[in-house]
């Protein structure tokens, strides 16, 4: 037995999936951020029972990524039962998606969700006439408070035949459905696709051609948009019978403030500093905290047992890597993963990329990019996976090498720990206003040098509402989770090895192999080299290894503060890490992933030394 | 020579052959697209250069692959339109439409164009679609926060962008301007939504009146 779950973006879906199924996965309200299938099982009256959450669509006929998944789901896969999932909020909206889903014919339930928050907005849903019109049970959902969330599964497995809904095209699209259905025996959905230029069959697409052209030559419109313009108005009529307006909804509309260039453009620029600050201030705070507690009570005793000298180093090395990952873990990233979460489910991410739209189609992209590039911040790899929401390659391009470069929590870390704690705060302040320069050029040479063909926004604006703490702990939680399990074992392992070629005097050779190098270009002792080589494992160690080859934590001790300076931006440029080399292979393929690593190389080497030259 | 006669010589000519089996000459050519032998004459000599035909001796000439190949494009294409058209006419329960749809060839363009000029249409067929006339000017950039307007036409590729018609923006649908920054991009409100647009692309969006 298999459901799916389908509807638009930011519906409750993946709400509705987490409480059906109880597994973890995320819930997100910017348009498709869950591009990727989600699987669970449930059980059911001693049957188990898959349920599947498809990406939010806005149409089964769109070129997206998304959308194409969806269609080819549907088309493919055994699915058993379709669970329609829509807002009752914006009902009219939702049901032109649910119209082609029920032209695909599969036995279909129908969920309206969020009928609390239309009853605040003063819509009074009657799910009767949209029951009898259907033919399929329709059942009134709020999936925040879980109410009739039970109900679902049991209709779905009522649930055996299809909508009996037919709806009604324009005249000359019925008589090309019907030519259609003559010459090649096809069924309506195909001839409804083969219209709009989908499909295999190349004589079956020619026929419906020139039938397109035909009818293009006596309208004004297109084929796909008298059949959009249909079904809209189709889904209109079916709103209309649901949703009684019974009272004006209240007048306070947050958006006249937030999207209004003065006074958004300012919130948008707080919003992203405060961001910023509040991972320095109460993560470095927490960081210490728990840098300290380690300290104290693990790393201390454990060298108060009087060990042999080979288990001694392995046990610090083990000790440090947890030290470090946990003192990373919990305050930046967590903390990181927890505003970003925010950010999403409450829709301003939307209303920050209407906002950015301008400033990033200066750097070749649309307004969406400010996403990726925000989500940067907290860790490059869910931002260059999330780079796909960009439609052309081009601008998914330009994003690789941005997103890359943008300072992550990991790279935080560095200037945090090492330019704010040992030089300044203005001087930490300082190297993001580095790395944003160079960012800005980068993006402004690319967009002029790129080929390839520019695309613009359009972006629903979710509605705004109130994050629920419980879903955005949840969401920052499982991120935190995937960290520690990918991070922890790596940073484990590196610090042993690092520990063991410490032990057996190997890395001195190397050090001083590069010492003259490293001196000559960015006046860094040689060890630096060897901690900015473990930073390409990951980031942050760039900052513990530095501290363990120095052989101190106070760095400021054994490094001037133009070195420690030079260190940072230097490795806060340098190569991304191995997870961000991973996704960026998987996103833009290996020619792209070179090209973004000899890059930042590159200019690392070149900003490190000319910082270097200018002032030593 | 315009496309369609090139189209409809070829069209005739693979008729000829198929029916007989052998190479159509001038006469049979002339006499089955209804003109003169000079004009036929005068035309299989482009089409031979133009690679469509080869010469078979005296004045018979048949289809290369190169015409054989759109001779059949066209015939499939006047058999696709008379079935649409016969559909459109609302006589598809007729026993003799049915079979229309299957028929191989001998529908000429002729025959289409009375089909389709008594169905109101008066438009060229073998053109492609007809070219926008300029007079809506007006595009949703010409319209200022609060502003109501109907949507007259989209342009783009393929009729405009595929994401506006699935959100809901398609000619003849009213949409409210709720925003619209200094830079040019837009929000407007359509179906109880917010839509943001970028300004080249709320350029390509013909409404047709903004108070």
């Amino acid at each position: 037995m298999r459901i799916a779950l389908i509807g638009n973006p930011s519906v409750g879906k993946s709400l509705i999936f987490n409480q059906l199924t109880g597994l973890g996965v995320e819930v997100s309200n910017y348009p498709g951020t869950t591009v990727e299938l989600q699987r669970g099982n449930t059980c059911f009256q001693r049957e188990i029972i898959e349920i599947v959450d498809l990406p939010g669509v806005y149409s089964l006929e769109g070129n997206s990524e998304e959308e194409d998944l969806v269609r080819r789901f549907l088309e493919q896969e055994d699915v058993d039962a379709v669970v329609v999932v829509a807002s009752a909020t914006r009902l009219e909206r939702n049901l032109y998606l649910l119209l082609q889903v029920a032209e695909y014919g599969l036995p279909m339930v129908v969920v309206l969700n969020m009928v609390d928050e239309a009853a605040k907005q003063g819509l009074d849903i009657d799910p009767g006439p949209l029951h009898d019109l259907l033919g399929v049970e329709v059942i009134l959902t709020a999936a925040s408070k879980g109410l009739n969330i039970d109900r679902i599964i049991p209709a779905a497995l009522a649930a055996s035949r299809p909508a009996k809904v037919e709806i009604p095209y324009d005249h000359h699209i019925e008589a090309a459905i019907r030519s259609l259905g003559k010459m090649f025996g096809v069924d309506r959905k195909e001839s409804l696709r083969a219209l709009q230029g989908f499909g295999e069959n190349p004589e079956l697409l020619e026929a419906a051609r020139t039938i397109a052209d035909e009818i293009e030559s006596r309208h004004r419109m297109t084929v796909a948009q008298i059949i959009a313009a249909n079904r809209h108005n189709f889904a209109r009529r079916l709103a209309e019978l649901t949703v009684r307006e019974q009272h004006p909804p209240p007048g306070a509309d947050p958006d006249s403030i937030l999207t209004r260039f003065i006074p958004g453009m300012p919130i948008l620029i707080a919003v992203l500093v405060g961001m910023l600050l509040s991972v320095f201030v109460v993560g470095s705070f927490l960081e210490e905290m728990i840098v300290e507690f380690f300290e104290v009570y693990a790393v201390q005793p454990f060298l108060a047992l009087g060990l042999h000298p080979l288990l001694e180093e392995l046990g610090v090395s083990v000790l440090i890597a947890l030290q470090a990952g946990l003192g990373i873990a919990l305050p930046y990233v967590f903390l990181f993963y927890v505003i970003i979460s925010i950010l999403e489910d409450s829709g301003y991410m939307t209303r920050a990329a209407f906002l950015a739209d301008n400033v990033m189609h200066r750097l070749g992209m649309h307004g969406g990019a400010v996403i990726p590039l925000t989500l940067a911040f907290g860790c490059n790899v869910p931002a260059i996976m999330s780079i796909r929401l960009l439609r052309s390659r081009r601008e998914r391009i330009i994003a690789s090498f941005l997103v890359t470069m943008v300072p992550c929590s990991a790279r935080t870390v560095i200037i945090a720990g090492i330019v704010a704690g040992f030089v300044g705060l203005a001087a930490a302040f300082s190297v993001y206003a580095i790395v944003f320069i160079l960012i800005i050029l980068t993006g402004l040479i690319l967009s002029r040098v790129m080929p390839g063909e520019r695309f613009g926004m359009i972006m629903e604006m979710v509605p705004l509402r109130r994050p629920e703490p419980r879903l955005v702990m949840k969401k920052a939680w499982s991120r935190l989770s995937e960290f520690l399990f990918i991070a922890m074992p790596l940073l484990l392992l590196g610090s042993v090895v690092l520990g063991l070629l410490e032990f057996f005097g190997i890395m001195t050779v190397f050090e001083g192999i590069v010492e003259p190098y490293t001196m000559g270009l960015l006046g860094l002792p040689g060890y630096s080299a060897t901690a900015l080589i473990f930073g390409i494992l990951r980031k942050e160690m760039a900052f513990e290894t530095l501290a363990i080859l120095a052989g101190t934590a106070d760095l400021g001790a054994v490094l001037s503060s133009l070195q420690l300076y030079v260190f940072a931006v230097v490795t806060v440029l340098f190569v991304p890490c191995l997870a961000t080399v991973t996704v960026l292979l998987r996103e833009v393929g290996s020619r792209i992933t070179l090209a973004v690593t000899v890059y930042t190389v590159t200019l690392g080497l070149l900003i490190g030394g000319f910082i270097h030259h200018l002032f030593s | 020579m315009l496309p369609s006669t090139v189209e409809d010589y070829l069209e005739a000519i693979l008729e000829i052959t198929e029916k007989s089996g052998r190479p159509a000459t001038l006469e049979e050519i002339a006499a089955a697209l209804k003109t003169g032998k000079e004009t036929a004459s005068s035309t299989i000599v482009a089409l031979v250069e133009e690679g469509y035909l080869e010469r078979m001796g005296g004045d018979a000439v048949r289809l290369t692959e190169k015409g054989a190949a759109l001779a059949s494009k066209t015939a499939r294409k006047h058999t696709v339109l008379l079935c649409f058209l016969t559909e459109m006419l609302g006589v598809d329960t007729d026993s003799a439409s049915r079979e229309a749809c299957t028929l191989e060839h001998g529908i000429s363009d002729d025959t289409i164009e009375r089909l389709s000029t008594y169905m109101g249409g008066d438009l060229p067929l073998t053109g492609r679609t007809r070219r926008r006339r300029g007079r809506e000017t007006v595009t949703l950039l010409d319209c200022n926060e609060g502003d109501t307007a109907r949507v007259a036409l989209m342009r783009g590729q393929g009729g405009g962008h595929r994401r506006l018609l699935d959100l809901g923006i398609f000619p003849g649908e009213i949409v409210e301007v709720r925003r619209k920054l200094p830079n040019n991009s837009v929000v407007v409100r359509v179906k109880g939504c917010d839509i943001a647009i970028s300004p080249e692309i709320a350029g390509s969006i013909f409404v047709e009146s903004c108070p």
